[in-house]
């Protein structure tokens, strides 16, 4: 009950984002599925699903209100319905992925049904009422996701878990491989979208880079960041004197 | 020369600019495809309308040019948008000529560019890289990799969003034309993309976890398919698969479809005894 109650709250803030400087990460699988891991009594499990989820969603740009799926639903749902059916972390992303389209359907209802809450607010400036402007921002967006976000993850978390495992169980073991293979297949998706906002031709050799001294030299993420960074730190400064060539 | 004297100055508080910068954050609270952050900025910027003037109708009116639609990136870059904004109300409260048509147009006019440069730098670079870091630690069982995710994220986010603000506020549009001149904000950009790129290089190496099980012998001699990728290229086949993921995406294709083609492509091949994951894992 009390993690079926936390669950609710992570779900409703991670797409009701009350202010950035705390919900601005919710969004993002690898922390909210952490906080749902947390609340669920299942930290590293729980950590490992929403690692999985997060890198098959680690490319997906939000602008402008218009998302190719719905991450935040993708992270939270996923990840609890991971711990609760206590399957293998890889098949995570497998379970997000419904999630994630089935998201798009409140993240639009969502984004059509707060339209409302500003002709109030228009209604309120027009009286003079900024205290009214100011709850007309947090206070019905809040509700709406809590019925959108937080009802559904509270019964999922509540009475989900019996299902969960049943359904788990039913699927034969050649199924299960084979999802299997489909998570670890995923994050191919996520460094692929990745590829196409940052890979630019003039700079697409670091990609390389980094993925020939992983399987060569071994080296492990930290120590490829370091790397990069000094690349970075060279490359900028050898070519701060062509400015003219710049453009 | 009298009267500018006489009349009384009202300057902004430093706490009055906090909030502000601060209430920014609340900009996609009531995020709605209508008018997107309108509502959330009009809320932001009440506590300096509030400063500025003293009547309810004065105030009204001075929130009100803020209620048209709105959308930027209002967390790493965008919050220069506020910034000047809060500088031209100063200026338009103390009797400087600004209209309510120059600082919607400013608005208006940044929010494209601050979107496209924020937008690179919070979702493009920032978050990937210390995904990325952190989903590494997280896979290996390390709960520090979501808690160095999280306190990073907010350290370079509060730390970008408020100096883009200040500038913003000091230097008024000046700040944005000059940095957009020199191009530096590209170049930085780019370094920054250097280091995304090796990241995810990386991780193309590392976490995408598919291997070939397919075995068979010739004459006496055992063959293990795998081994043989193996000595030609270590995780060849995770390359392979996030650059024809890359191939499709790049002919326009949506990222659902790339998940449908993924998710035929994997039960097929798991089926066949084509591609599995590694049994150790």
């Amino acid at each position: 009950m009390g993690s079926a109650i936390l669950v609710a709250i992570i779900a409703t803030l991670s797409t009701w984002w009350v202010n950035h400087a705390i919900t601005r990460t919710w969004l993002y699988p690898l922390w909210s599925g952490f906080l749902v891991a947390l609340a669920m009594g299942e930290p590293v499990i729980g950590m490992k699903a929403a690692a999985y989820i997060q890198l098959t969603y680690l490319g997906w740009i939000t602008a402008g209100g218009t998302m190719p799926g719905n991450l935040m639903v993708a992270g939270v749902f996923g990840t609890a319905l991971t711990i609760l059916s206590g399957a293998d972390p890889i098949l995570a992303p497998t379970f997000a992925v419904p999630f994630s389209l089935l998201g798009i359907l409140t993240w639009q209802a969502y984004m059509t049904l707060n339209s409302f809450w500003v002709h109030k607010a228009d209604k309120y400036l027009e009286a003079g009422d900024l205290t009214g402007v100011r709850m007309m921002n947090w206070i019905p967006s809040g509700i709406l996701s809590f019925i959108l976000n937080g009802i559904p993850a509270f019964i999922l978390v509540r009475f989900g878990g019996d299902y969960a495992t049943q359904a788990l169980a039913a699927i034969p073991q050649y199924l299960i491989n084979a999802f299997s293979t489909v998570g670890a297949l995923m994050p191919a998706l996520g460094i692929a979208m990745l590829l196409m906002y940052i890979g630019k031709k003039k700079i697409i050799a670091f990609f390389f880079a980094g993925y020939f001294l992983t399987v060569y030299l071994h080296l492990d993420t930290m120590a490829i960041t370091v790397f990069a960074a000094i690349a970075g730190v060279l490359v900028y400064f050898f070519t701060v004197d062509n400015k003219s060539e710049g453009a | 020369m009298e009267e500018t004297v006489q009349k009384e100055q009202v300057k902004l508080r430093k706490s009055d600019l906090i909030k502000h910068w601060l209430g920014g954050y609340s900009q996609e609270t009531c995020y709605n495809y209508e008018r997107l952050q309108a509502l959330g900025s009009a809320q932001a910027i009440i506590p300096v309308i509030k400063r500025l003037y003293k009547t309810k109708e004065e105030r009204a009116k001075a929130l009100k040019k803020y209620m048209v639609f709105f959308n930027t990136e209002p967390s790493f870059i965008g919050t220069v948008i506020p910034g000047i904004a809060a500088s031209m109300e100063e200026q338009a409260a103390n009797g400087v000529e600004i209209t309510e048509d120059d600082i919607n147009s400013l608005r208006t006019g940044l929010m494209g560019p601050m979107a496209g440069i924020g937008d690179t730098v919070s979702q493009g670079i920032v978050y990937p890289i210390l995904a990325g870091i952190a989903c590494s630690l997280a896979l290996a069982g390390n709960l520090a990799g979501p808690i160095l995710f999280e306190v990073c994220y907010k350290v370079i986010m509060l730390t970008c969003g408020y100096t883009m603000y200040m500038v913003g506020y000091k230097k008024g549009k000046t700040a944005i034309l000059s940095l957009l001149r020199a191009g530096t904000l590209n170049r930085v950009t780019e370094i920054f993309g250097i280091i995304g790129l090796m990241v995810i290089g990386s991780m193309a190496a590392t976490r995408v976890t598919i291997i070939t099980p397919i075995a068979f012998t010739v004459g006496d001699v055992g063959i293990n398919l795998q081994k043989v990728l193996d000595s030609l290229l270590p995780s060849m086949l995770p390359l392979l698969a996030v650059l024809a993921v890359w191939k499709l995406l790049a002919k326009g294709k949506s990222p659902t479809y790339v998940i449908a083609v993924l998710f035929i492509v994997g039960v097929i091949c798991s089926l066949l005894g084509i591609l599995s994951i590694p049994a150790a894992t």
